[in-house]
């Protein structure tokens, strides 16, 4: 009898041992559970408001994972980092209305020209040697440059903004009537995107983001080509946030520069989910996003009787109370139990 | 497009009228970077508050926003010196990541508890020489441009001298060169922290409430204006108050020419291209490595 709870004792210990052996694995488990988690909760979800809710929480995970790879991950302050998706917006938005090319490839193309743009801002600040405070003010001197300019640019709609004709319904125009369709296509981009977070965290590209990060200097010393991998992880956010961009353009059919050349918007689609999940961390867009939009929609909802401005609100405090409270965001918290749970299963085994 | 003489001083006035406002709430922006090493992200808006209190007190006990500057001046300075104390303190040896993403959030929450008392609805203060314009040598002066000119010229030169001449000012000084330095000389660090944010937004407010006689207010109006004023800081040298002086007339007369040549809303890129060309060529600024506040 005695025997028998020994062995079974063991047996777990040793299963959850092997689970709870690599923190990495299980945050990239807990982000693609919850990615399943929306698709399955979508299937029971009738109201559109609750699926549109559901779309814009999938997609600011998303574009939430490009801001985390070139601020979390390498440390680079790309305050502005919505440049990259109104350029992959106004590409997909351009490619479809005047020549005619599907939004299928039109996002794809989107992530093109913003990693393109993403190279050129890198190579600009490599080559005048812009850190930190300097590069953050670039980044939103480029935003506002960007803004006058494309309110200028009649090519793509000047102050007006550009328009998708709805009339133009059907899978090969990606103009759907339902929000479901639009659900399952940003999830298969954000899966996409969590693995590939993930592989860049694993590969030795992440481990020289993350020592760049740490400590430019010390990184250089030891021989990693820091501009290389400045310039590369910029590239890949900046590509990411195109494509993301692209997305959002068919989503809401219509952008002007003033929406999308803006901080307000900036601060609630790339850098609230990964602030309150924890920025730098695997798991951080994902755990943030599913508490960023459905809590800031609910707020507005329910809290502000009507009046706009409850949505700011609640992001300035979030960030507010996030840098104070939680510096490594919901993430953090869990892995200090993560570590306390480890500690404690491993002790009994000894 | 050629200029005679009367139009090229009618822009040189109309672009210093603009520079003396930048240069306040640049001044501003400076001297919190100088002393703590902190880039206020949300200054522009303190500067809307500024104008919103003025619009307040005209609104609601008729009070000339001219009679409500120290008002403006006196209420900012109490936030400043708070957050200073209850947030900034928190972060002030933490990665500038973290700084600048806190100083976001206190500006998009200010933002947003202005849309929510105030609507996003536009407001603007109807005073009687509010288009009164007074022409002196074939010159057009806006009376309450010139107004804000010389108050805002007047208020530079005290703040100046404050730092210069009094042991406060010098307690400031002592702390932007080295703040372990100060702390043994036994200067009481925090407190000049908080006193510094303080000063450095409220000038800023008074420079919003000098612009509320002809100039309409939106909760976001403050980001326009932090932008052109971190132009102005980079390009008068990070932490230099001289700097930030004549880098705010600088800015404002390379937009009045950008406005006069290729119309207003190109004027804005082009203090963008300035600033651009600064950070890409000098990015150390106009005064080096002088810090100097």
């Amino acid at each position: 009898m005695e025997l028998s709870t020994k062995t079974l004792g063991v047996s777990r210990r040793s299963w959850l041992r092997q689970l709870l052996g690599d923190w990495d694995q299980i945050q990239l488990l807990i982000s693609l559970v919850v990615l399943a988690l929306i698709g399955v909760v979508s299937l029971f979800v009738e109201s559109p408001y609750y699926m549109g809710i559901m779309v814009l929480t999938t997609l600011y995970i998303f574009t939430g994972i490009s801001w985390n790879i070139v601020a979390g991950f390498s440390g680079q302050l790309v305050i502005a980092h919505i440049i990259f998706l109104a350029v992959g917006a106004y590409t997909t938005v351009v490619l479809n209305n005047t020549y005619g090319i599907t939004p299928w490839v039109g996002i794809l193309a989107g992530g093109v020209v913003a990693g393109l743009l993403g190279r050129v801002v890198a190579f600009i600040a490599l080559r005048y040697g812009l850190k930190m405070d300097y590069f953050a003010l670039f980044t939103i001197a480029l935003m506002v440059a960007m803004k006058t300019f494309f309110l200028k640019w009649e090519y793509v709609g000047g102050a007006v903004g550009m328009g998708l004709s709805l009339r133009d319904a059907g899978f090969s125009k990606m103009i759907f009537s339902s929000k479901e369709p639009y659900l399952y296509i940003i999830l298969v981009l954000t899966t996409i995107g969590v693995l590939v977070q993930y592989f860049i965290y694993q590969s030795k590209m992440g481990k020289y983001f993350i020592a760049i990060r740490e400590d430019e200097a010390a990184a250089s010393a030891l021989g990693v080509n820091t501009s290389h991998y400045n310039t590369l992880a910029l590239v890949i956010g900046a590509a990411m946030a195109g494509v993301g961009g692209g997305f959002y353009m068919m989503y809401v059919t219509y952008i002007e520069p003033p929406q999308v050349f803006d901080l307000g918007l900036n601060v609630e689609i790339m850098m609230a989910a990964p602030i309150i999940g924890g920025l730098g961390s695997l798991a951080g867009p994902v755990l943030g996003g599913i508490l960023n939009k459905p809590l800031a929609e609910f707020v507005r909802g329910t809290l502000s009787g009507g009046r706009s401005g409850m949505t700011l609100i609640v992001y300035g405090s979030f960030l507010i109370l996030v840098v104070l409270l939680m510096p490594r965001g919901v993430t953090g918290v869990l892995h200090k139990a993560f570590l306390k749970l480890q500690r404690r299963v491993t002790r009994t085994n000894e | 497009m050629t200029m005679t003489t009367d139009i090229f001083l009618q822009t040189i006035v109309n672009g210093l009228f603009t520079g003396a406002i930048y240069a306040l709430v640049a001044i501003g922006l400076t001297l919190i970077y100088g002393v703590m090493l902190i880039l206020n992200f949300a200054h522009g808006e303190f500067l809307m508050l500024g104008m919103y209190v003025s619009y307040w007190a005209f609104d609601l006990l008729g009070l000339d926003p001219y009679l409500s500057l120290p008002i403006s001046a006196l209420l900012i300075f109490v936030l400043g010196a708070v957050i200073q104390w209850g947030l900034v303190n928190r972060v002030l040896d933490a990665h500038p990541l973290n700084q600048i993403i806190l100083l976001l959030g206190v500006s998009t929450l200010i933002t947003g508890l202005v849309q929510f008392f105030w609507t996003a609805q536009p407001r603007v203060v109807r005073v009687s020489y509010e288009t009164e314009v007074f022409v002196y040598q074939g010159i057009r002066f806006s009376v309450p441009r010139t107004v804000a000119f010389f108050a805002a010229m007047i208020i530079s030169l005290v703040l100046y001298m404050f730092l210069q001449k009094t042991r406060t000012g010098a307690a400031i000084r002592a702390v932007s060169q080295s703040r372990s330095g100060a702390l043994l000389m036994g200067i009481n660090v925090k407190s000049i922290y908080m006193l510094t944010f303080g000063l450095g937004v409220a000038v800023t407010a008074v420079g919003g409430s000098l612009l509320t006689p002809n100039y309409r207010m939106i909760p976001t109006v403050g980001q326009t204006f932090a932008v052109t004023a971190f132009v102005v800081v980079v390009l008068g040298t990070m932490g230099n108050f001289i700097g930030a002086f004549i880098g705010g007339l600088i800015i404002g007369l390379v937009e009045a020419f950008a406005g006069f040549y290729f119309g207003g809303d190109v004027k804005i890129i082009a203090s963008m291209l300035v600033f651009i060309l600064i950070l890409l060529f000098k990015p150390s600024g106009l005064f080096g490595k002088k810090k100097g506040i």
